[in-house]
């Protein structure tokens, strides 16, 4: 290890395994011993870097980049699967705070429990505790029982004893977010004061203000390797570039596959508005006025030319014609078929065209037409629901459903 | 020898926590820690009541008989149960801060040995009235076999600590197993006991039976010592102690072993 180096990290690997059903139980082991599988998740892949001493590092990353990771491994609560870490000095990290604290304990005597998780010994935390009682600004309350504390009051004394451990290195985990604006600010001159002390610091942060602030260099951790190592400024810069870069990929992604399923949906409801055994086939339905153009506006009284092109599959006989008109609320307003209206039996051979005139007698509405080709024995060879839809719009005002041809006699 | 020096400058941490354990068990009863003696105590109270009023024994001031075997038998129980969740009870610790983790079930062990300590006060004043007294040529065994048994729960309770972690039923099966040990141990009876059965069944293996538990030995030299009030074989308190630092060396390999992936299994 170079001795100017306070850390030394050496292509280190670190997976975690990550099972699909986890069962601890010796029943759940023995009966499910097929699903009992995991994934290896790599957080970290071959990470190497060094920490110089009295130097202060930033590690920046998105969420789950396996910068935090890093920092436990740091801190030997868990182990690398490769590679090796070289730290020298006292190391002290802030994880979490707040370790240990008993609620029923005065403040004072918890500062000793907690401090002493820290490493400390009884005599450096008396030397401490008036730097630490006063730095947690706790006053006269220091004596009281811990769990009459406010959440603010509790953190700060948390963070005093975890900032006046006097260490070689220092691990900080994005818990400069302590108290009000007043401590926050006089936390962070600590820090400042403890790394002109010389004390080496390592810092995971989302704050990339404050590790411009406070360190000389930055490590970006991208997706279990080092992105960019240097200047916190120009590495941030690149970061936060990558971070908009990704949240516009995912927003475009989002947007494709809102507009994948919108098709979906769409495909979904065409499915659903046409079935059949299909051996004859609509292949095109429209409304047309008497000069065969297209329109889909219509007058009470006026003419209207449906035209059903199909095509045969299978050649098949002995089959009905239905047109149904709904109104758009879902009314029928007229049914009729080829039996009805005594065509006889229809016998599809070949591809044609059938067109049906109507007069149009419905009032001002909304209207589709369903329409059917049944067998004789009511199987849906073609079944093409809102297979056309219309309007009829009239200035007369009449009511109702349809014209009633009528004559006023006495006038 | 790393871990000596580790275990050394986190000492405090080690008497902290004891001191924690130690006030915080009668917290907020009205006697609070009185009741560390009157548990003892009482229960004295309640052997003396059975034993020589509805269940006579042969032995003569059998509730001393009983008494001084059970309070070390009861300190060996608690630092096996309490020793096997001692990494589990504390897992927000185990996962967000570094410490020597060996420092959790020596903790427990240690409290565990403390209590003790505090009931022998209550051991010593029945002793004295009871007519038996204190003999000095034997009492200065005891601090002996009280640290060779600290070392043995010691070494028991960083195998069942690091092995709970991983295996997590351990803990309710120690719970069986060491109901059923304390009556294979001899703490309600005497060695000679299970001599006379031996001889009886014409099984004498079943001595040396009795002799692979590592308690007989160390119970044996607490009745001696306090009951009997002779000065113990010293082969028996060799024996102890062979068997103590065994279970230590092997509990601080497989610890060290396990304790690195601790904090995963949470």
């Amino acid at each position: 290890m170079d001795k100017d180096n306070a850390i030394e990290v050496r292509n280190i690997s670190k997976s975690f395994k990550v099972y699909y059903d986890k069962g601890n139980e010796l029943k759940e082991k023995m009966l499910f011993w097929k699903r009992n599988r995991y994934e290896n998740r790599m957080v970290l892949d071959n990470i190497s870097f060094s920490v110089k001493k009295g130097e202060a590092v930033g590690l920046v990353g998105k969420n789950g980049c396996g910068k935090s990771t890093t920092l436990k491994l740091l801190t030997k609560i868990i182990y690398p699967d490769k590679g090796s870490i070289e730290m020298s000095g006292r190391v002290s990290s802030l994880l979490e705070l707040g370790a240990g604290f008993h609620p029923d304990m005065s403040g004072r005597e918890n500062i000793y429990t907690n401090a002493s998780i820290f490493g400390l010994t009884k005599k450096e935390i008396d030397a401490r505790l008036n730097d630490i009682i006063e730095f947690s600004e706790l006053g006269t309350f220091i004596d009281n029982p811990v769990r009459t504390y406010s959440s603010g009051m509790y953190m700060r004394l948390a963070f005093s004893v975890a900032i006046n451990v006097d260490a070689d290195i220092l691990l900080i985990d994005e818990i400069l977010a302590v108290g009000d604006a007043n401590f926050q600010a006089k936390c962070f001159n600590k820090l400042r004061e403890i790394k002109a002390q010389g004390t080496t610091i390592v810092i995971v942060s989302h704050a990339l203000g404050q590790i411009e602030e406070i360190c000389e260099r930055s490590i970006w951790v991208r997706d279990g390797h080092i992105e960019e190592v240097g200047e916190p400024l120009e590495v941030h810069k690149h970061y936060l570039a990558a971070m908009e870069e990704e949240r516009k990929a995912q927003e475009e992604k989002e947007k494709t596959q809102l507009i994948e399923a919108e098709e979906e949906q769409r495909k979904r409801l065409a499915k659903e508005k046409r079935h059949g055994s299909w051996e004859v086939m609509l292949t095109d339905v429209r409304l047309t006025d008497k000069d065969g153009v297209r329109k889909d506006n219509y007058d009470i009284g006026e003419d209207m030319y449906l035209h059903m092109d199909y095509r045969v599959n299978k050649p098949i006989k002995n089959v009905r014609l239905e047109i149904d008109v709904y109104r758009i609320d879902g009314m029928l307003c007229y049914r009729t078929n080829t039996d009805i209206d005594g065509k006889g039996k229809l016998e599809f051979t070949k591809d044609g065209k059938i067109t049906v005139k109507f007069n149009n007698p419905l009032v001002t509405s909304d209207y589709w037409m369903n329409i059917y080709i049944y067998t004789v024995d009511d199987k849906e060879v073609e079944c093409y629901k809102e297979a056309v839809r219309f309007h009829v719009d009239s200035d007369k005002g009449e009511g109702g459903v349809a014209v009633m041809p009528h004559e006023w006699l006495d006038l | 020898m790393s871990i000596f020096k580790e275990l050394y400058e986190y000492r405090e941490m080690i008497f902290s926590l004891v001191r924690k354990d130690l006030r915080g068990r009668y917290k907020g009863s009205v006697l609070g820690f009185f009741w560390t003696f009157l548990n003892p105590f009482l229960q004295l109270m309640v052997f003396t009541l059975v034993f020589s009023i509805i269940m006579p024994q042969d032995i003569d001031q059998y509730y001393l008989f009983l008494f001084v075997a059970l309070v070390p038998w009861m300190f060996f129980a608690s630092a096996v149960q309490d020793g096997s969740t001692s990494i589990l009870r504390e897992t927000n610790m185990v996962k967000k801060i570094f410490f020597p983790r060996e420092v959790l079930p020596i903790a427990t062990v240690t409290s565990g040995f403390v209590n003790m300590l505090l009931v022998f006060l209550v051991i010593f004043v029945t002793l004295i009235f009871s007519g038996r007294g204190i003999k000095l040529s034997t009492i200065i065994y005891l601090p002996i076999v009280m640290i060779v048994q600290y070392i043995l729960c010691l070494g028991i309770a960083l195998i069942v600590a690091s092995v709970t972690v991983y295996f997590r039923d351990l803990q309710y099966i120690l719970g069986i197993l060491v109901m059923a040990l304390q009556y294979m141990t001899p703490v309600m009876y005497d060695m000679s006991r299970v001599q006379d059965a031996a001889e009886k069944m014409g099984w004498p293996q079943m001595v040396t039976l009795y002799n692979l538990n590592p308690m007989t030995p160390i119970i044996t030299i607490y009745r001696n010592i306090l009951y009997y009030q002779t000065v113990p074989h010293i082969n028996t308190l060799i024996e102890a102690l062979v068997i103590g630092i065994a279970f230590i060396v092997i509990g601080e390999l497989l610890f060290k072993k396990l304790q690195k992936g601790f904090a995963e299994q949470f």
